[in-house]
């Protein structure tokens, strides 16, 4: 079967310029928004599970589901540190840190308040984030000293976050002395010694315990055992599920947002397609019965307006693409409804993201071109040419 | 002026087009109204909050408690009518799904200080004179089937009982706070003795103290002062506190979500734009197609305007049609909406605020599709008109 040349589509959607300009930035349009809410999912989604380690142990009280609501004594932190044999112990001392979580208000720089992670830390974490956790400016805080580190994001984006500045805890000033980078959730907190987190805030308890395990340690035995130990009961889980149970309901509510949008949107993108494919068609029906008379087959005409239905789909497509990556890499900030604090993070449009995108205006460009390309094939000659 | 009738027939010449122009109307207008509408059920909170009242907060964060001492000394400050505690439970009922928010309170004073939360079943006495007493907002009854009278079980995960059972509440009240902008129709209020007596018997875990204080003031007396006034009074410790205006208070759980209104606004952008040249594609169309009939009744007589509102008149028509529907079907979607976002989006309705934008917006449109065809046809001479090819 003789095929109508991609040629034609193309000079015919030159002719009628205006139309199918405004047919491609309006379906543009529907893909920018549909990418723009898939690429502040994938944004948020990998800087939480990219992030996560699945050789280190997350220790919470029974029950609670993030450490901001976790509490545990400090000397019940010391047991778990020091007595569990699935722990990696490098020079005699066991990869395990203890954590204190508390998310402080603080004033942003562009007006109004938020709630910022401040995370005490042991000297051990440094060693169990080594790689991970890097100083780009400054020193560390000395141990047991008022001093804190904070976040690379938290720099102009929170009040006295900058190299010098001081940073109160209820009646305590602390001095950022350094800022460090991360490619997870931790480049949003400030850090600073456990014990005068404590000491300032009055909070003698703990948030959790990170432990690195042994390669050939029984997680799931060390879950089971820890669930109903009589000491220190505990719930374990590893980081990198512990930070994907953050994430899901978030992840969750933008992704129904995207489909829920790309349904409402996509209708009526496929309507304005729909369109104007049918007035191609009223306006080339004496072509049409030309191409038929000089023997072209009804489904060479058929797919030749779905062609061009598709065709304009996918110009519109790309539009919406181009605009979906003037956003890409651009900050934004929300909140872990877990504990409460907020976040930065930066849309991203991933090849997931990509590809979705191409396919969905594929799909809009098959939906609005199937009805008018059905009737085109469907018209006779005769009738055809007589039509002016 | 041009017959009505003619105005119909013209724009019904190409039935499908027009439905389908009219359904991409509908689909964006619907989508407009349910977008704008959580923008104003997140906003309401902040904007009809009470002038009177203020909340005091630990200035360190949300989550650390301040002392129950603080609450006699609150009471000193002159402007201070009366104050109330305020604990966040966080608890659920059965399954951590069912998570709604719970408050210890003080029962004896919440009457007075949210005058006007109303009491649809049961009554304040009876809320006040039994410990294990609790009150519920009518939604989270309705949701789960609760009615005066009845025990239900929450399970505790910031004040865990130690012995790993249930706390027990006795509904003694349902509330509707639809006069009360600070407080929805999901929450439950209990003895805040109730927490303090288990967890000072041991039998309860979590941390000690209050949450916030929420204050009520005398007459005459403005947020800021008294606010001002309390802050100094704790500048020393143990605990330095944060008096915010309740309107301050809510917004700042808004503004948690992350830049709602910058969102919303963009994705309507988007479908402004897409609709708004579906629309202008549309007219133009029309105004081709119907050169001639403008040649024609220019040259029986009609003047210009009666060509221009031919034109302009079938793009209102068109736009009133599919706006229209989408709006009534937002309206219309009102009940399954709330329930399926009422959770996070209380108050969540198709209010005045939503309708008047939206139908502000479908003229808007209206005007841009038809002004450009109905310019042309108001500009054609007779000759260029019936010279054009059909």
């Amino acid at each position: 079967m003789a095929l109508v040349p991609l040629s034609y589509n193309l000079r015919s959607l030159r002719v009628r310029k205006s139309s199918t300009l405004l047919t491609i930035i309006s379906v543009g349009a529907t893909v920018a928004i549909f990418a723009g809410v898939l690429s502040l999912q994938q944004g948020f989604e990998t800087l939480f599970s990219d992030s996560g380690r699945e050789d280190v142990s997350v220790f919470l009280r029974p029950g609670a589901v993030s450490e901001g609501e976790s509490g545990i004594p400090p000397a019940k932190c010391e047991i778990i540190k020091k007595s569990l044999p699935e722990v990696k112990v490098v020079d005699g001392m066991p990869l395990a840190s203890a954590e204190s979580f508390l998310a402080v208000r603080r004033r942003k720089l562009d007006g109004g308040e938020t709630n910022v992670p401040i995370r005490g830390v042991e000297q051990m974490t440094f060693t169990i984030r080594e790689g991970e956790v890097t100083l780009t400016e400054g020193r560390a805080f000395a141990p047991g000293s008022d001093e804190v580190i904070v976040g690379e994001k938290l720099v102009g984006r929170i009040q006295g976050c900058e190299m010098g500045e001081t940073i109160w805890l209820n009646t305590v000033p602390f001095k950022v002395v350094g800022v460090f980078s991360h490619d997870g959730p931790f480049a949003s907190e400030i850090w600073c010694d456990i014990r005068r987190m404590s000491d300032a805030l009055e909070r003698p308890w703990y948030s959790r315990v990170v432990a690195v395990l042994n390669s050939e340690a029984d997680f799931e035995a060390l879950k089971e055992r820890m669930s109903e130990h009589k000491e220190i009961p505990a719930k374990v889980m590893d980081e990198k599920t512990y930070y994907e149970e953050q994430t899901r309901a978030l992840s969750g509510v933008l992704r129904g947002l995207g489909s829920f949008l790309a349904v409402i949107m996509g209708m009526a993108a496929a309507f304005t397609a729909t369109n104007t494919m049918l007035a191609a068609l009223s306006s080339r029906s004496h072509e049409i019965g030309i191409l038929l008379s000089v023997g072209f087959r009804p489904t060479a005409i058929f797919l030749s307006f779905l062609f061009e239905a598709v065709l304009l789909g996918l110009a519109g497509g790309l539009v919406g693409v181009l605009v979906a990556f003037l956003i890409n890499g651009a900050e934004t900030g929300t909140t872990n409804f877990r504990t409460f604090t907020e976040i930065a993070f930066a849309f991203r449009v991933t090849p997931l993201v990509l590809s979705q995108a191409v396919f969905f205006s594929l799909l809009l460009g098959l939906l609005g071109g199937a009805w008018p390309a059905w009737r085109a094939s469907r018209m006779k000659p005769i009738e055809a040419l007589r039509r002016t | 002026m041009v017959p009505f009738k003619l105005i119909w027939r013209n724009l019904l010449r190409h039935k499908l087009r027009v439905l389908l122009t009219a359904g991409s109307l509908t689909v964006a207008f619907f989508l407009l109204c349910v977008l704008q509408a959580l923008v104003v059920s997140l906003d309401q909170g902040v904007k009809n909050a009470s002038k009177k009242r203020l909340v005091v907060q630990s200035a360190v964060s949300l989550f650390v408690n301040l002392p129950a001492s603080y609450q006699g000394k609150i009471e000193t400050i002159e402007g201070v009518e009366e104050s109330m505690k305020m604990t966040w439970f966080g608890g659920y009922y059965r399954e951590p799904a069912n998570m709604f928010a719970q408050f210890a309170i003080d029962a004896d004073r919440m009457e007075r200080i949210y005058s006007s939360v109303e009491l649809v079943e049961g009554s304040w006495e009876e809320f006040k004179s039994s410990r294990m007493s609790c009150l519920v907002g009518k939604e989270t009854a309705k949701k789960y089937g609760w009615s005066v009278g009845d025990r239900v079980p929450i399970v505790g995960m910031i004040y865990p009982r130690l012995d790993g059972s249930e706390w027990q509440f006795d509904i003694a009240g349902i509330y509707d706070a639809s006069q009360e902008a600070s407080i929805d129709d999901l929450t439950m209020y209990f003895h805040w003795e109730y927490l303090d007596e288990a967890m000072e018997a041991g039998a309860a875990g979590g941390a000690d103290g209050i949450g916030v204080y929420s204050v009520l003031l005398s007459d005459g007396y403005s947020q800021a002062g008294v606010g001002a006034l309390i802050d100094g009074l704790f500048e020393n410790g143990p605990q330095r506190v944060q008096s915010t205006p309740e309107g301050e208070f809510n917004a700042q759980f808004v503004s948690m979500v992350g830049n709602v209104p910058f969102f919303v606004g963009t994705i309507g952008m988007g479908v402004l734009i897409a609709i708004l040249l579906a629309t202008l594609n549309t007219m133009l169309m029309s105004g081709r197609e119907q050169t001639r009939d403008v040649g024609v009744l220019k040259a029986l007589g009609f003047d210009g305007s009666a060509a221009f509102w031919l034109l302009l008149t079938q793009s209102l028509l068109l736009c009133g049609v599919g706006a229209g529907t989408g709006i009534l079907l937002a309206l219309g979607v009102e009940g399954p909406l709330q329930a399926l976002l009422g959770s996070n989006f209380p108050g969540l309705r198709i209010s005045s605020d939503v309708l008047a934008p939206a139908v502000l917006l479908a003229v808007a449109v209206a005007l841009f599709a038809g002004l450009a065809p109905a310019l042309r046809a108001r500009r054609l001479t007779v000759i260029e008109a019936l010279r054009e090819e059909a």
